[in-house]
């Protein structure tokens, strides 16, 4: 076990935790704040793989964006951090039978494809043979996300702006 | 290199490569927690004494501008106003407000100087001396800035106060837009160069004698030219700094997000103000002005031939020099950056999201597409080689 081992069982390690405590906890804020620390405990462990772009596209979207837009939502919601978001209601069956088909699922996918989880032998800068390969042979799906997130900020424009017409008219008056 | 590899070698401050060159071994094996620790002591020896030498040029440059004395009192000319400064921040009384949520309000301070420290260990200072030579240099810096805008949000929510959120919300707001045109400008010296890591970028940045130089970047061609200013604009908004300073606007919100910050949790926020703004100067010159670079000469040419302790003196002597060259270049930046804090007034709201959206954002992208033809249309060369100034090279 070396450096890399440890620095990986702890990032995987605090992944989890975090995650659990994003489910678990009652207090919307902190369930936000402590995936925060999942997503970055998730880079770090992407860094140790060897794949730097990865962990770094990983904070910039996640941290930097998804995050700030969820903290955005909260804080801009009157009293919502004081609300308790668990309620008592035993409802475990349904849940627990689809989880363990997702976990079966995926030990499946895991013991099927397994491949040994060397950190990145030759440590080659990834972000060159990334950029190769999306603007050569996943120049289309690169293409189609991009014209779908095009959409979305339209939709949002559209969906954000007043009345456009009678913003319009108003204006005339 | 990428962080798995420093992890794995354990880093030292030049990543071990002025060790091997000079020929003294700068990490010796059993100090290997140190040499993990060493790199961070030593951006923290930097950064913080720095920003607050930062503070005290802020006052006294504010002072020539408006025919005052500014600080003249603790030491000669005031010069350890700065020290005064901190030690009476470390003795001011911790507060909070009652309804605080006391967790989130005590780490929000440590986010933002994390995320605004955190850069510094890609910035190159000379040849072999920065933090870590990572592949991703100039991604890593921009993406390591993000935790400076989730700081300051949840500093401002956490502290229970309506102005605090205003601020903190403006100022989110306003990193989260400006990151695109940074990202835009970043991204064309990122073409230009064919490559993230920013030691190999500033290497490239040599007067074109035969080494493959392009001279800065900056001169590159015209496009990277306009859109550094787009950079400048675009860094001084994620500064927070004037003109862009409504997150702390102090005739509307008292001082914005850090209103009910006292004692070192509030000198964190206003010194990772500063190191920002540092940071954001040592990339500006590290990606388009440079370097350690200097027109008509190379440094790593200067061959005294001394010997020091049996190994080449040479190394740190070009390391000395480029040092200096580097921080003068960033010393007269951010005398730009002050200039210009104490000589414009403030944006409103609308003025800097239309700004961000309507003007840095169209003109970053037009420059990026004129770059891309610019190095379709002349191989890559730069305009100094392209008008022949320094000789016929390749």
């Amino acid at each position: 076990m070396n450096a890399l081992d440890i620095f990986a069982f702890s990032a995987g390690l605090l992944a989890v935790l975090t995650a659990s405590l994003v489910a678990f906890h009652p207090n919307i804020l902190y369930a936000a704040i402590s995936l925060t620390f999942s997503l970055l405990s998730v880079a770090g462990l992407y860094a140790v793989l060897g794949a730097d772009f990865i962990a770094a596209v990983q904070l910039i979207i996640y941290v930097g964006g998804i995050i700030i837009v969820i903290l955005f939502a909260i804080m801009m919601s009157e009293n919502i951090y004081r609300v308790r978001f668990l309620d008592g209601a035993r409802k475990y069956m349904a849940p627990l039978v689809f989880c363990a088909a997702l976990f079966l699922l995926l030990l499946k996918m895991i013991v099927a494809y397994v491949v040994p989880l060397v950190p990145n032998p030759q440590r080659i800068p990834l972000s060159e043979p990334i950029g190769v390969a999306l603007s050569t042979i996943y120049a289309l799906p690169f293409e189609y996300v991009a014209v779908l997130l095009l959409f979305g900020l339209v939709g949002a424009v559209i969906v954000a702006r007043p009345n456009y017409k009678e913003h319009k008219q108003g204006g005339k008056k | 290199m990428t962080i798995a590899d420093l992890l794995s070698s354990g880093f030292s401050i030049a990543s071990n490569t002025l060790g091997n060159i000079t020929g003294y071994l700068l990490i010796p094996p059993p100090f290997f927690v140190f040499s993990f620790l060493s790199p961070v002591v030593v951006i923290l020896l930097f950064a913080m004494p720095f920003g607050g030498i930062c503070t005290y040029l802020e006052r006294k440059i504010s002072a020539d501008f408006q025919e005052r004395v500014g600080p003249n009192r603790v030491g000669p000319i005031g010069l350890l106003q700065f020290f005064a400064d901190g030690i009476k921040m470390f003795l001011k009384e911790d507060l909070a407000n009652k309804n605080a949520d006391l967790l989130v309000y005590n780490i929000a301070p440590a986010l933002v100087t994390a995320g605004s420290m955190g850069a510094f260990a890609a910035v190159p200072f000379a040849k072999h001396v920065m933090g870590a030579n990572l592949d991703i240099g100039v991604f890593f810096v921009m993406a390591i800035g993000s935790l400076v805008s989730l700081g300051i949000l949840l500093g401002a929510w956490s502290s229970e106060n309506k102005w605090s959120l205003l601020g903190g919300v403006r100022a989110a707001a306003q990193i989260v837009s400006y990151e695109i045109p940074l990202g835009i400008a970043v991204l064309t010296v990122v073409m230009v160069a064919g490559t993230m890591n920013i030691g190999d970028i500033v290497q490239m940045q040599l007067w074109p004698t035969g080494e493959g130089g392009h001279f800065w970047f900056i001169f590159h061609n015209p496009f990277v030219f306009i859109n550094f200013f787009v950079f400048f604009i675009a860094a001084l908004a994620e500064c927070n700094r004037t003109p862009f300073d409504l997150a702390e606007a102090e005739s509307e919100l008292v001082s914005g997000f850090n209103t009910e910050f006292s004692g070192m949790r509030f000198g964190l926020y206003a010194l990772a103000e500063f190191i920002d703004v540092i940071m954001f100067c040592c990339v500006a010159v590290a990606i388009f002005l440079g370097g350690w670079n200097l027109p008509f000469v190379d440094i790593s040419d200067i061959q005294t031939g001394w010997k020091i302790l049996g190994g080449n003196a040479d190394i740190l002597i070009q390391a000395l020099f480029m040092i200096i060259v580097f921080m003068a270049k960033v010393c007269a930046l951010i005398f730009v950056v002050m200039w210009i804090r104490w000589t414009l007034p403030r944006l409103r709201v609308d003025q800097l999201m239309s700004l961000c959206w309507k003007y840095l954002i169209p003109i970053g992208l037009f420059n990026l597409l004129g770059a891309a033809i610019w190095m379709m249309a002349f191989h890559g060369r730069g305009l100094i080689e392209v008008i022949g100034l320094a000789g016929g090279h390749h």
